[in-house]
């Protein structure tokens, strides 16, 4: 397993220096608070609304929670985190609200530089307290409410407003746009690989991820093996390639609907029915769920993550797996997006017993696993590195547990949280990608050519 | 009008206006709020099975949280059971249910009332310690979290006396317990005892979020 | 004549022995909670007390109370003391009528003036004083009269102690209990439809012997009669523990004797000596007759709901005042909720205008 541990530590040093770039709020005080309120008016459900009004206050959520366990800071209260919509609501849109106001202090712009801390850094939106919440509140979704909020006035974090900003501006992330994707797909066709990109006409269209182009280009080069392996009518789109979307991470919800429609447009441009994302946390929901929502309509095509479309290959016969053996012990850290948020749990596990490896399933495994810790964007919250490290404990107890050698991930994030989380504590379990593993193990129809020679290992940790 | 007089007759009348209305008033204040209709693809389309199962599957939590969870659990089931029994099965209660209702069923023995009744105060107390002394509970209580502690506590304490005829005299008693359970009534809607009725909805709306994207959770 | 003869030498006249007179101090003594020891105190201060004389006062009442007293199976020394020794005037038993009735009174009071003890029953109309007259006198009259000179006052039953059943609701009369009209005299209540009848001379007993009136409850009875409710002392007490009450006056729960709160007994917040001291020379009360405790002795027990609606089920209400409070209520939150949509509509046509 190749990570080009050179390109990992200037990954690491950019991230290091995103804050410094961030535009400077121009809203004033009054602006800003006005701004949330407006904000959470807009937002708020009667789904949100009935949740807000049934909390007892028990506290359960916090033991749900990573950075609570782990810090055993109350701050952390998952529920906390949604004080300012809370109150927000309980004093100017609750039916009671005439009672409610005579009790219930009015948000205060203190209060916002103060929860940004709480909605941003110390929360991946990974809704591991919505499992456990006896009244059933939904606290990521609203999490993200709070991030809309908070965005609208120009409060979140220096690292995601940089983001944000740039594939607002330039379309790219980490500088990396339209152009330096052609690049690397002229990289991955000269290692032989025979890669489709702007087709006129293709069924699949295949989305990756920064994190992919710059780092982990051993995943993206065992996609495209992958969907030519299965003969797919695919192909890539220089307009529409990043699945990641900051909009969505941060909260700014006209980024997030363009960097939406540069996928969708590329979509429709190849008449794409299915499109597949990434390794990729977040991408998914904000594809799978959020997408249609901003574009107003219903999507014309599927959204599969690439484990759940390598899964369905895998179910219907076209993807023939070779046995690994039991001599290889691994775990599964589920992506919170993607088996909590969407439900697709199911097909990872489906591979990896397909691939007859020692399959260890986690404690907390599956829709309640727990969170890396950088997900929804905390990885590049500088300030929040010791937090995360504290909430990346949680996941070395997890899989010490289990015995198992790798920790097999299907999340970019998530593979760079562990990375730096293993470097920082030291630990030595692999960590190794999902559709790496399945590429690497699969039954070719014809006699292997010379080519593929990047992706042959056996997923050693790197 | 003796002070009896007064809270059997206009007081509990007028509890239960307030109980009704406020509680109607506190659910349809729901209802125009803007929906969203959404429009991606649902994994399941009989979300309205997600949010009936999610009813009842949380009266218990999933096995992860069973450990962490397990002073909330057990307190919570004697608290919520002991009032269950104490208010639904001891037969003068019944009596005044038929009144009201016209409907009526078998009630319990005095002596396991007595302990069920004891048993909830005993878990109310030990939650009162809890959130005056849990870090997280401390730090996200509110006044309508010891308030509404204090109007479900003293229904059963003066409950307890009038049952025993301790402290006054017992008319004067039932006056104390019936004036207090009005109180608790008029502001049940008002406060986070309206998650008595809050959880049915609030539960469905997540277990059917989780139905529409394929979550079994 | 009579004022230098003592109570003892009439009782003896009466045909009442040293041992029939020393059983009523002693049972007269357990009633009101005294010790065994004070039964010769008592026995001596009735002894040597002076004849006491009492004026007796009927106004809107049914004469029940009277003959609650005298109706008693054989003359008891209680019933002596009262109807044949003490009682100067009292309408209903007395041998004369007309002015000369009236002339016994004003000569007992003349007589006894600040010494006599006044005995009412029934209540007294305000409405108009042509209610209810005694020789053409309106009996707020007469007892504004009798009470200036009274040493004390009894209001015995529950008309007189608290309008009874006078003063039920409408209360046509306009009628009030003594309490509202003697103000400056010590006043003791006696209530009951009819009270126990050796309360009344028990009362009396502890007025001859310690010159003053027993310690009242709140509503100004007599602690020693009225301190326990009749359910605190009901033989059926056990039933009630262990929930096992009779459904209908005839089932098998009412055969076996099981407690009656469902059928309405008022036994828990009525104060009274029955189930102690019981009726008809002890022979019962009504609880072990099989029927409820109406809580006679309570004021306004006329209008505390029906005698066979159990006590926990409460007046008033109804489903009109539930069904018009529902109504209400969706009509406030809907205008709650609708508002907060105009709301919500404002700040998404803000948003679009900002993002324009």
């Amino acid at each position: 397993m190749s990570v080009n541990m050179e390109n990992f530590q200037r990954f690491a040093e950019a991230v290091k220096q995103l804050g410094s770039e961030a535009p400077a709020c121009k809203l004033t005080d009054e602006e800003c608070l006005a701004a949330v309120k407006e904000t959470f008016a807009r937002r708020l459900t009667p789904a949100m609304a009935v949740q807000l009004e049934s909390c007892v206050h028990c506290g359960q959520c916090a033991e749900a929670c990573h950075y609570y366990v782990e810090t055993g800071d109350p701050k952390y209260t998952p529920i906390r985190k949604l004080d300012l919509l809370k109150r927000f609501y309980r004093r100017e849109m609750s039916p009671l609200r005439w009672l409610h106001r005579l009790y219930t202090r009015d948000i205060t712009l203190d209060d916002l530089s103060q929860w940004q801390e709480l909605v941003f850094d110390s929360c991946t939106e990974c809704a591991r307290c919505s499992m456990v919440c006896p009244m059933g509140i939904n606290i990521a979704e609203m999490v993200l409410v709070n991030r809309q909020a908070l965005a609208a006035a120009h409060l979140i974090p220096p690292e995601l407003r940089t983001m944000a900003q740039e594939q607002a501006d330039n379309a790219s992330l980490f500088g990396v746009g339209s152009e330096q994707f052609t690049q690397m797909v002229k990289q991955l066709e000269a290692q032989g690989l025979e890669v489709h990109l702007d087709r006129e006409q293709a069924d699949i269209l295949l989305l990756t991820s920064v994190v992919d182009i710059l780092l982990f280009n051993d995943v993206l080069a065992a996609s495209v093996k992958l969907l030519n392996l299965l003969e797919k009518s695919w192909t890539f789109s220089s307009e529409g390639f990043e699945a990641a979307n900051f909009g969505f991470l941060s909260g700014v919800e006209s980024v997030q609907k363009a960097a939406t429609e540069r996928v969708i447009r590329a979509a429709r441009a190849c008449g794409a029915k299915v499109v597949i994302v990434p390794e990729c946390g977040h991408a998914y929901p904000s594809l799978r769920w959020e997408a249609a929502n901003l574009e107003g309509e219903p999507l014309p095509f599927e959204v599969l993550a690439i484990s759940e479309f390598l899964g369905r290959e895998l179910k219907v016969g076209n993807l023939k797996l070779k046995k690994i053996g039991r001599q290889k012990k691994v775990s599964f850290h589920d992506p919170c997006k993607v088996s909590r948020h969407s439900g697709a749990d199911r097909d990872p596990r489906e591979l990896l017993r397909a691939l007859d490896v020692d399959f260890r399933e986690p404690e907390s495994g599956g829709i309640m696993n727990w969170c890396c810790g950088g997900g929804a964007g905390v990885f590049l919250i500088n300030r929040a590195a010791d937090l995360r490290q504290a909430a990346f404990r949680r996941k070395m107890k997890q899989f010490d547990a289990t015995g198992a050698d790798s920790v097999v991930l299907s999340c970019g994030s998530c593979r760079l949280n562990f990375m730096v989380g293993a470097q920082r504590a030291n630990w030595d379990k692999g960590i190794e990608s999902l559709v790496e593993l399945v590429a690497a193990n699969v039954v070719e129809k014809s006699p292997p050519a010379d080519r593929g020679s990047a992706i042959q290992t056996n997923g050693d940790p790197s | 009008m003796t002070l009896l007089e007064f809270a059997r007759g206009p007081a509990m009348s007028w509890a239960l206006i307030i109980l009704v209305a406020g509680l109607t008033w506190r659910l349809a204040g729901l209802l125009l709020l803007l929906r969203r209709r959404d429009l991606s693809r649902p994994r399941n389309t009989h979300t309205w099975w997600g949010g009936f199962r999610t009813i009842f599957t949380r009266f218990w939590p999933h096995r992860e949280f069973l450990r962490p969870t397990a002073f909330h659990l057990a307190m919570g089931y004697v608290l919520h059971i002991g009032l269950f029994v104490v208010v639904f099965l001891f037969v003068p209660h019944i009596l005044y249910f038929k009144g009201l209702l016209g409907i009526s069923w078998p009630g319990l023995p005095n002596k396991v009332v007595l302990l069920a009744g004891a048993l909830t105060l005993g878990a109310l107390v030990a939650f009162l310690v809890r959130r005056l002394t849990h870090p997280v509970m401390r730090t996200i209580s509110g006044w309508d979290d010891y308030f509404s502690w204090l109007v479900v506590t003293l229904p059963v304490v003066t409950g307890l006396m009038a049952f025993s005829h301790l402290g006054a005299r017992y008319e004067t008693l039932l006056a104390w317990h019936l004036l207090s359970v009005e109180l608790m009534l008029i502001w049940l809607p008002f406060g986070k005892l309206a998650h008595a009725v809050l959880f049915i909805p609030s539960r469905a709306q997540l277990g059917a979020w989780f139905q529409r994207r394929g979550v079994r959770a | 004549m009579k004022k230098e003869t003592t109570l003892a030498e009439l009782l003896r006249q009466q045909g009442v022995s040293r041992r029939g007179f020393l059983k009523f101090c002693s049972i007269t003594a357990s009633l009101m909670a005294l010790p065994p020891s004070m039964v010769p105190a008592i026995a001596r201060a009735l002894e040597q007390a002076r004849r006491p004389s009492v004026i007796w006062l009927s106004f809107q009442e049914c004469t029940g109370c009277t003959e609650s007293m005298t109706r008693s199976h054989a003359p008891t020394v209680e019933n002596l003391i009262l109807t044949a020794v003490s009682l100067d005037y009292h309408h209903t038993l007395q041998a004369a009528s007309g002015s000369h009735a009236e002339e016994a009174r004003k000569v007992a009071m003349k007589e006894n003036w600040g010494k006599y003890l006044l005995v009412v029953d029934g209540s007294i109309p305000l409405g108009n004083p042509g209610f209810s007259t005694i020789a053409g006198i309106p009996n707020l009259e007469m007892l504004q009269e009798v009470a200036e000179g009274a040493a004390a006052v009894i209001a015995v039953g529950t008309c007189a102690a608290y309008g009874g059943l006078p003063h039920a609701a409408p209360n046509p009369t306009g009628a009030v209990p003594v309490s509202d009209i003697v103000k400056d005299k010590p006043l003791v209540n006696v209530p009951g439809c009819p009270p126990i009848p050796v309360v009344i001379t028990g009362v009396l007993a502890h007025f001859l012997t310690f010159g003053r009136l027993p310690e009242l409850d709140g509503l100004g009875r007599p602690l020693a009669f009225y301190g326990n409710s009749i359910h605190d002392r009901c033989y059926r007490r056990p039933f009630y523990e262990r929930g096992q009450f009779a459904e209908s006056f005839d089932d098998e729960g009412a055969r076996k004797g099981w407690c009656l709160y469902r059928l309405g007994c008022k036994g828990p917040i009525t104060y009274n000596a029955c189930a102690t001291t019981k009726w008809n020379d002890g022979t019962s009360f009504p609880i072990e007759s099989g029927h409820g405790c109406l809580g006679c002795s309570q004021p306004d027990f006329w209008d505390g709901g029906g005698f066979y609606e159990p006590l926990s089920r409460l007046p008033g209400g109804g489903t009109a005042g539930l069904a018009a409070a529902a109504g209400a209520g969706v009509a406030i939150g809907l205008g709650a909720s609708w508002l907060a949509r105009q709301r919500q509509l404002k700040a998404r046509g803000q948003a679009e205008e900002d993002s324009r």
